[in-house]
C-alpha cells in the first residue's frame, strides 16, 4: 500500500517561492525535465523512499535508469556547491528507487486509462521514445513503439554497458511503461519489415525518435583493415554478449567523449589487454564527464590527449595508429576547428582500433514525400512544436537535438508528447520554465554547517574489471539520509504574507542569516537566496504573517495528529529528520527538518490534540544544531510551553527536551 | 509604540469564571509589534485557556480572532459574528481595545488580558524604554531632545537632583539620570546656554489630570 501523501513535502503542486512563482531551486531549473529534486531529497532524508520515488516519477519515466547514468546538470547548479560540495542528487534518486524496491513499493504503474481513442506510432525505443510514450499514456493517448533491435531501450541497451546500467534495471523501467499500456514491438525495423508510409496511414500521429544509431568513421588511410572497428557495433556486440571479431589485446580507442569512455572500459573488460584512448582535446577539454574519465583511469585505461589520428598503420593488419600533434581544437568562437602540427608525428602501437568520434542517425526509411531533411541529411524540425515538415509527423531526441545526455533525450520526448497530444486535441500546455534561486551569498555560506558529500561506494577497480557487474553499489539508507540532509531546502523556507505583515521587524532581528528585510515604509520581504528554512522567524512572528513553504504550521499540526494516532498511547516526539535519531522510540514521530521550527503553539496544540507526553529532541548541547541558533529557539519554545502548561495547571514535565546525538555523528565515532 | 504586558494567566482565568463561550481578540498593531498581544499571542492564550478548562472540566468553546487595530470601530465591527457567539470577550490589546469593544458591544462582557504600561522606544529586541507620557505640551526642544517628564523619576524641570550619582538615577543603577543626559547632550551640541534660559511654567492643562482628553481635527468631514 502506498502511504498517503498529506503535506507540502508530499504534495505534487508546485510550491510558490516569495516574489515569483517560477522561482525554484536551481537543481530543478537546471534539470532538463525539471524534476523537483529538493522534494524527493527531503523525503529520502525522512526515510520515505517510496514517497520520494513517487516524486521522481512525477516527471521522470525512467527513474532507475536516470538515477544511475544521469549527467546530472542539477549537481552543477546545486547551491550547496557554493557552501562546500554539491548534493549527490543523482545518487539520491537511486537511493529512492532502491529503497522503494526493498520495501516492495512504488513499482505499480498508474492505470492511466487510454481514454482518448487515439494512437501514436513511435519509431525507436530509446529514452526519448520511452519518455514520450509514458507521458502520452498519462494523457490518455495510446502508443506503439517500433524497435528494430530484439529488445527495447535504444542506446540505453546497446550503448551503455551493464557495469553502469544493469540490464535488469533497464528492463524494470521499460516494463513499468509497458504496464501503463504502451505496446512495444521489437524486431520491427521501420524501413526494413515495417513501412513508414503504413505507420503514417494507420496511426493518428508518428513520432520519429530513432536517435543516433550509426557510428561516424574517419577518412584516414588504413580504416578498411578488419581490426578497425566502429563504436556502435562494438558496444552492441559486447552488450549482446557476442564475440567481437578482430579484437586484439592492444586496443586503441579514438575519441574523447562519454561513448569513447564506455568503449574503452568495455574493451578493457572484454580483452583483458591494454587499452589506450586517443583524443584531440587536452585533458581539461575532453568532452567526457570528469567522473567518467576518472573511472576509466581507475580501471587502467590510458588516455593520450592532444593527438589527432592521421593513419592506421600496419602491413595487412593493424600495427598501430599514427598521430599528429593537435595544437588547438576550437577556434576563437568556440567552434570545432582543430589545427595540427603536421610534422610532429608519432605511432601508438596497437593491434585493434575502435573509432568512437561521434554518431549519426539513419533516416533512410523516410519516404520521398517527407518529412524532409536538409542538405546535410538532418531532419527539418520545429523546436517549439516538435513538428517536421509533414503534418502529423513529429520528432524528438538525439535525431533532432544532436548528441547529449539521456535526460536531455527524455526531456525532448516529454516535450514531443505534449506537442503530439495537443495535435490530437488533448487540452494540455507546455509548462513554464522555472527560474533558479540565486546562489548562496558568501556571508550566508560561511554560516552553513559544513558536511562532506557522501561518496558513492564502488567495487574495487581490479575486482570490477573481471566482469560486467554494476560498479557502483548504491549509497544505502544511512549514507543516503546523511547526504539528503545536506540539501539546503532552497526556497522551502519562510514565506510571508504582505497583507498580514505588520512590519514589526521581528523577523529582521531574529534571522541568523539576514534574509528578511524592510524599508522605511515597512515594505519588505524575505530573500530566498539567504533563507535557510530554519523556521526561527516563523516561530517568532507576532502577527502570524510568516509560514514555511516546506512543512507549514498546518502540515506540522496534521503530522502531530497522525503521530498521536500512530502512537496510540498519547506520546509524541518532535524530532529532526536530519539527525536520524529518536529520543522516544515508543512515541509517535513528528518528523521535521530540525526542531528549530517547533513553536510554542505547536507544542500546546499537541496537548490539545490529546498528547499526554511530548518529547522534543535536539542533537547537540550547543546553541545551533543544524541551523545557527536553532537549538536556542527549540529550548526557548520548550521553556515557554512548559510555563504555559504550568499556568494552566498541567505538569510542565509532560514536555521533555532530550538530547540525542545525530546517528551519523555516532557512526563516525564522535 | 504602546506596550502592554499580559496579566498572569491565573488572573485571566479567574475573570472568565462562570463564562461559557470565550472569544480571545488579538490586536495586530502596537501590542503585536511589542510582541505580547498580536495574533500569535492571542492564539497561545486561547490554547492555554482550552487546556486549563479541559483540565478543570469546564465546558464551552474558546475561539480566537485578531483584528488589525482594536481602537477603530470598523475593525471591531468586522468581528461582530464571533463576538455575538461569545459569552465573554477577552482582549489582548492595550486598554483601549477592551474599552472599544465595550463601546461597540455594550451588552457583552469584556475583560482585559493585558496591563498597559507605556509608550516605548525599542532599545533592542525584547527591550522597550518609556520616552513619552503624553503630557500634552512637548518641551524637548529645550532639553536636548530628551524628555525629563518621562525619563526623570521626579519629573523635574530643573534637574538634576542630588540623587543623580555618576550619571545614574538613585532609583536604580540601571536607570540613567535624564538630566545628566540632557546636560551631556547639550554640551556635545555646544548649546549649554539653553539651560540658562528662563522658561515660563510648563503648561499642564493639556495633560491627563483634567479628565479624558479628546482630539478633534478640522477640515473635510464625510
Amino acid at each position: 500500500m502506498e502511504r498517503e501523501l498529506t503535506d507540502s513535502i508530499s504534495r505534487s503542486s508546485a510550491r510558490p517561492v516569495p516574489g515569483d512563482a517560477r522561482l525554484r531551486p536551481p537543481c530543478e531549473a537546471a534539470c532538463p525535465i525539471h524534476t523537483d529534486a529538493q522534494r524527493y531529497i527531503q523525503l529520502v532524508a525522512e526515510n520515505r523512499p517510496a514517497d520520494a520515488l513517487a516524486v521522481v516519477r512525477e516527471t521522470n519515466p525512467l527513474p532507475q535508469v536516470i538515477g544511475r547514468i544521469c549527467a546530472h546538470p542539477c549537481e552543477e547548479a546545486c547551491r550547496r556547491g557554493g557552501v562546500d560540495e554539491a548534493i549527490a542528487i543523482c545518487n539520491l534518486k537511486r537511493v529512492a528507487s532502491d529503497g522503494a524496491k526493498a520495501a516492495g513499493m512504488g513499482y505499480e504503474p498508474p492505470q492511466a486509462g487510454l481514454t482518448t481513442g487515439t494512437k501514436v506510432a513511435i519509431i525507436g525505443s530509446g529514452p526519448s521514445a520511452l519518455g514520450a510514450a509514458h507521458d502520452l499514456a498519462l494523457m490518455g493517448v495510446a502508443s506503439v513503439i517500433f524497435e528494430k533491435q530484439p529488445e527495447a531501450g535504444g542506446f540505453l541497451r546497446t550503448g551503455i554497458l551493464n557495469y553502469r546500467l544493469p540490464k535488469e534495471i533497464l528492463d524494470e523501467d521499460i516494463d513499468y511503461i509497458r504496464r501503463m499500456g504502451v505496446e512495444i514491438r521489437t524486431g520491427a525495423g521501420v524501413g526494413e519489415n515495417v513501412k513508414f508510409e503504413d505507420l503514417a496511414e494507420e496511426y493518428d500521429a508518428v513520432l520519429i525518435a530513432v536517435g543516433l544509431s550509426e557510428s561516424r568513421s574517419l577518412p584516414i588511410p588504413g580504416v578498411e583493415m578488419p581490426e578497425v572497428l566502429l563504436a556502435v557495433p562494438f558496444l552492441e556486440a559486447v552488450n549482446a554478449g557476442r564475440e567481437v571479431p578482430g579484437l586484439g589485446k592492444e586496443i586503441i580507442v579514438i575519441g574523447g567523449g562519454n561513448v569513447a569512455i564506455d568503449v574503452a572500459r568495455s574493451a578493457k573488460r572484454v580483452s583483458g589487454g591494454k587499452v589506450t584512448m586517443v583524443c584531440l582535446e587536452a585533458d581539461h577539454e575532453m568532452p567526457a564527464h570528469d567522473w567518467e574519465v576518472a573511472d576509466a583511469r581507475d580501471e587502467g585505461v590510458e588516455i593520450v590527449c592532444s593527438q589527432g589520428p592521421s593513419a592506421i598503420v600496419g602491413a595487412g593488419k593493424v600495427e598501430g595508429l599514427q598521430v599528429k600533434k593537435c595544437e588547438s581544437v576550437f577556434d576563437e568562437r568556440g567552434r570545432f576547428a582543430p589545427t595540427f602540427c603536421e610534422t610532429e608525428l608519432s605511432v601508438i602501437p596497437g593491434d585493434t582500433v575502435i573509432i568512437s568520434i561521434g554518431q549519426m542517425s539513419n533516416l533512410s526509411f523516410l519516404p520521398e514525400n517527407g518529412p524532409a531533411v536538409n542538405e546535410r541529411g538532418i531532419l527539418i524540425f520545429d523546436r517549439e512544436q516538435c513538428t517536421t515538415t509533414r503534418r502529423g509527423v513529429f520528432a524528438s531526441g538525439e535525431v533532432v537535438t544532436g548528441p547529449g545526455a539521456a535526460v536531455n533525450a527524455l526531456a525532448s520526448g516529454k516535450r514531443a508528447a505534449i506537442a503530439v497530444a495537443r495535435y490530437l486535441g488533448v487540452d494540455v500546455n507546455f509548462s513554464h520554465e522555472p527560474v533558479a534561486i540565486a546562489g548562496v551569498p558568501a556571508g550566508v555560506a560561511e554560516k552553513v554547517k559544513k558536511a562532506p558529500r557522501r561518496k558513492m561506494p564502488a567495487r574495487d577497480a581490479g575486482e570490477r574489471l573481471k566482469d560486467f557487474g554494476e560498479v557502483e553499489t548504491g549509497l544505502g539508507v544511512v549514507d543516503g539520509r546523511c547526504e539528503a540532509s545536506r540539501c539546503l531546502l532552497c526556497g522551502g523556507g519562510a514565506r510571508y504574507s504582505q497583507t498580514k505583515c505588520i512590519a514589526c521587524l521581528t523577523c529582521v532581528r531574529v534571522c541568523p542569516y539576514g534574509a528578511p528585510w524592510a524599508d522605511k515604509d515597512g515594505l519588505g520581504g524575505i530573500d530566498p537566496d539567504k533563507c535557510q528554512a530554519c523556521g526561527i522567524c516563523f516561530t517568532q512572528c507576532p502577527a502570524k504573517a510568516i509560514d514555511l513553504t516546506v512543512l507549514s504550521e498546518e502540515d506540522i499540526a496534521v503530522r502531530t495528529v497522525a503521530a498521536l494516532k500512530d502512537s496510540g498511547g498519547g506520546e509524541v516526539e518532535f524530532g529532526c529528520w536530519y539527525s536520524q535519531s529518536r529520543v522516544a522510540p515508543g512515541a509517535g514521530f513528528v518528523s521535521l527538518p530540525c526542531t528549530s521550527r517547533v513553536s510554542v503553539w505547536l507544542l500546546l496544540n499537541a496537548f490539545e490534540q490529546g498528547a499526554q507526553k511530548v518529547f522534543v529532541s535536539v542533537c547537540s548541547e550547543d546553541d545551533d544544531g543544524h541551523f545557527v541558533h536553532g537549538h536556542r529557539q527549540t529550548r526557548a519554545a520548550v521553556t515557554d510551553a512548559q510555563t504555559a502548561l504550568e499556568e494552566a495547571g498541567i505538569d510542565p514535565a509532560t514536555i521533555e527536551l532530550r538530547m540525542e546525538p545525530e546517528l551519523k555523528c555516532k557512526k563516525a565515532g564522535q | 509604540m504602546i506596550t502592554a504586558e499580559r496579566k498572569k494567566f491565573e488572573e485571566i482565568r479567574r475573570m472568565t469564571d462562570g463564562a461559557g463561550n470565550l472569544l480571545v481578540v488579538g490586536c495586530n498593531t502596537c501590542v503585536a509589534v511589542s510582541l505580547t498581544g498580536g495574533e500569535k499571542e492571542a492564539g497561545l492564550l486561547a490554547s492555554q485557556l482550552r487546556l486549563a478548562r479541559r483540565k478543570d472540566g469546564i465546558g464551552g468553546s474558546v475561539e480566537t480572532v485578531t483584528v488589525l487595530r482594536q481602537c477603530e470601530n470598523e475593525y471591531l465591527d468586522s468581528i461582530s459574528e464571533q463576538v455575538e457567539k461569545a459569552d465573554m470577550v477577552i482582549s489582548t490589546a492595550c486598554s483601549i481595545g477592551p474599552q472599544g469593544l465595550v463601546f461597540r458591544y455594550p451588552t457583552k462582557a469584556v475583560v482585559p488580558a493585558m496591563n498597559t504600561n507605556m509608550m516605548g522606544y525599542v532599545k533592542e529586541h525584547h527591550v522597550w524604554t518609556e520616552y513619552c507620557v503624553a503630557c500634552g505640551f512637548c518641551i524637548i526642544a529645550f532639553t536636548g531632545g530628551i524628555c525629563p517628564i518621562a525619563r526623570c523619576a521626579k519629573t523635574l524641570l530643573n534637574g538634576p537632583c542630588g540623587g543623580s550619582q555618576g550619571g545614574r538615577c538613585e532609583i536604580s543603577p540601571d536607570v540613567p539620570c535624564a538630566w545628566q543626559e540632557i546636560y551631556d547632550r547639550l554640551a556635545a551640541l555646544g548649546q549649554l546656554d539653553t539651560l540658562k534660559r528662563i522658561l515660563g511654567p510648563k503648561k499642564w492643562n493639556a495633560s491627563s489630570s483634567g479628565g479624558p482628553r479628546t482630539m478633534r481635527l478640522e477640515g473635510f468631514k464625510p
